[in-house]
């Protein structure tokens, strides 16, 4: 390669770079900043970590509540996909049946449907149920996602068939051939399938935002919203609760990203 | 004798497995998505206050025909295909730029493929609350642009600014995800059809407009149509700045599809006007949503 292209690259790269990292490093920096600090440079010794011990420990915020109600919000709802989704995406995948393709409509038909369109029914569902205000609320709906259905089900088909008969001459019925062959060898898609439901809900604002109104049931991103509409001018105790909601799912993706990857190009979009 | 007893067995049967293994998923969406969507298109028939559901009466299509007559509403759809019509070209571009630039085997190109993706994964209010943030009125960043000749101004708060501020938060944060998607793409691409041209004698701009844009055709195809469908859809990011007026402030100025059916229906309890407004939503969207189903590989 020509040493001017190879500048030019890194030229681009690093322009973009540029722009994807400062809001962040702005994020990060300002969260350990003393207030009177904001906006300005200051020597490596003047950074702290109040703001965090702050957010986390004074009564003026849940944050903590928050926290624990987007871990719990999130486990319940990735739990109920991977086990309902790959059940679903077995049977449609690996199964001949009457109906079968029916439900697979059902699934790619939903996924053409925008959930807003039912978004008020569900609020009105959940508001005569006394729902709302509840972990019920946040979750059960939401329990399965025909998306994650579908990228299962692109994974499963690709298993061969010879090793289902196989395991079935071995003694295993369909259904035992899907605990003990299909999901062994199905990790890959799982943890996409993970990641991807597992940010999702962690970002999620406006079925949460809906679904809750009072501030102990807040999860971390309605929290956040709330904090800055309130705060807004205290700079860098926002920006220390943007680091707090955004650092989990990063680390999340460093560790997993091969999959991430894996689970969009799966997902039967490449041309 | 122990294959023959398993054949007997119901879990053996593909119909009775079948339905078992789909019944979760069933009942919750029947009942979780099915239902609903039936009421949602009930309801844009009916007249209906959120707090007194039971008293709907029917007023046939009166809900349509208001919504098409609130000025609100036809500035809501402008914005939307204004986010659209600017957004979609622009962080096309950039994801295929981006895409390209990290494609090249040179060393660093991990670090910079992480660093692009991570916006995506963020959550969209985090990433507005610190946008908000830069583009204030006295930071560094909103000074530096007015010297660049942009008013210097908050812009999240200022009527001509805000709906730019909006797209480049969107634009920003999506580039990562449309990057992934065209980089599958090239990685698809026979590398001896590069090799053939330069045999040939072709330079970059020529590989570039005849190799990648052509083998690329499905991919762009791809990621415009999801991109439309995805920027029609947007409302986070116009829930963070609606700091204390009405959703879509100032003055309307970043309304959405999305956000007006949410504050008449939800907001102002006219669960009837704003069903009929989420419906037209879906309409539109579906459209663009016929166009891209040709391509995702149907079940």
């Amino acid at each position: 390669m020509k040493p001017l292209k190879i500048i030019r690259i890194y030229l681009v790269l690093f322009v973009l770079g540029l722009l994807f990292a400062l809001p962040f490093c702005y994020a990060i920096y300002t969260s350990l900043l003393q207030m009177k600090d904001v906006d300005k440079i200051v020597k490596l010794s003047q950074l702290t970590l109040e703001n965090y011990i702050h957010l986390f420990s004074s009564k003026e915020y849940a944050l903590r509540r928050w926290y624990t109600n987007s871990i719990i919000m999130t486990a319940i709802i990735v739990t109920g996909n991977v086990v309902i989704n790959s059940m679903a995406a077995f049977a449609l995948a690996k199964l001949k049946f009457k109906g079968q393709k029916v439900v697979s409509f059902i699934v790619v038909a939903t996924l053409m449907i925008p959930y807003y369109i039912i978004l008020m029914p569900v609020y009105i569902k959940m508001a005569q149920l006394g729902w709302l205000n509840t972990f019920r609320a946040l979750t059960v709906p939401y329990l399965t996602q025909c998306i994650y259905i579908f990228l299962l089900r692109q994974f499963f088909v690709t298993i061969p068939e010879e090793l289902l008969d196989a395991s079935r001459i071995d003694g295993l019925s369909k259904a035992g051939s899907f605990f003990y062959i299909i999901v062994p060898l199905s990790k890959p898609a799982f943890i996409s399938m993970i990641i991807l439901n597992f940010t999702g809900t962690w970002n999620s604002y406006i079925i949460p935002s809906t679904m809750t109104s009072k501030q102990d049931m807040y999860v971390l991103v309605v929290g956040l919203n709330s904090l800055k509409d309130q705060f807004f001018e205290r700079t860098n105790i926002v920006m220390t609760g943007v680091v707090i909601t955004t650092i989990s799912v990063v680390i999340l993706f460093l560790f997993l990203q091969k999959y991430y990857v894996q689970g969009l190009s799966q997902s039967g979009i490449k041309g | 004798m122990k294959i023959n007893r398993f054949n007997k067995s119901l879990l053996n049967t593909d119909w009775f497995t079948g339905w078992l293994f789909l019944s979760p998923f069933l009942l919750l969406w029947v009942y979780w998505f099915f239902f609903p969507l039936l009421q949602s298109v009930g309801r844009s028939f009916q007249s209906v206050d959120l707090l007194k559901i039971d008293q709907a009466t029917f007023n046939g299509i009166t809900n349509y025909i208001n919504v098409f007559k609130n000025p609100e509403f036809l500035q809501a759809l402008k914005n939307s295909f204004l986010i659209v019509a600017i957004a979609v070209p622009v962080q096309t571009v950039l994801a295929l730029v981006s895409a390209m630039a990290v494609n090249v085997p040179l060393p660093g190109r991990v670090v910079f493929r992480t660093l692009f993706s991570i916006p995506y994964i963020t959550s969209p209010i985090a990433v507005t609350t610190v946008f908000m943030v830069l583009f204030r009125k006295g930071n560094v960043l909103v000074t530096l642009l007015s010297k660049l000749g942009f008013p210097d101004k908050t812009w999240y708060a200022d009527i001509h600014l805000a709906l730019p501020f909006i797209m480049l938060v969107y634009i920003w944060r999506n580039i990562g995800f449309y990057m992934i998607i065209y980089l599958a793409g090239l990685q698809d691409i026979p590398k001896e059809l590069y090799e053939a041209a330069t045999v040939d004698g072709a330079d970059e701009l020529a590989k570039f407009r005849h190799i990648t844009v052509p083998m690329l055709k499905n991919v762009t195809f791809f990621v415009v149509t999801l991109g439309i469908i995805s920027a029609f859809q947007i409302f986070d990011e116009v829930a963070a700045i609606s700091r204390y007026g009405a959703l879509g402030s100032p003055a309307g100025t970043t309304s959405t599809l999305v956000t007006y059916f949410y504050q008449y229906g939800i907001r102002y309890r006219d669960i009837g006007h704003g069903s009929a407004a989420v419906i037209i939503f879906f309409f539109i969207i579906l459209a663009f949503t016929a166009i891209q189903k040709r391509i995702v590989k149907p079940l």
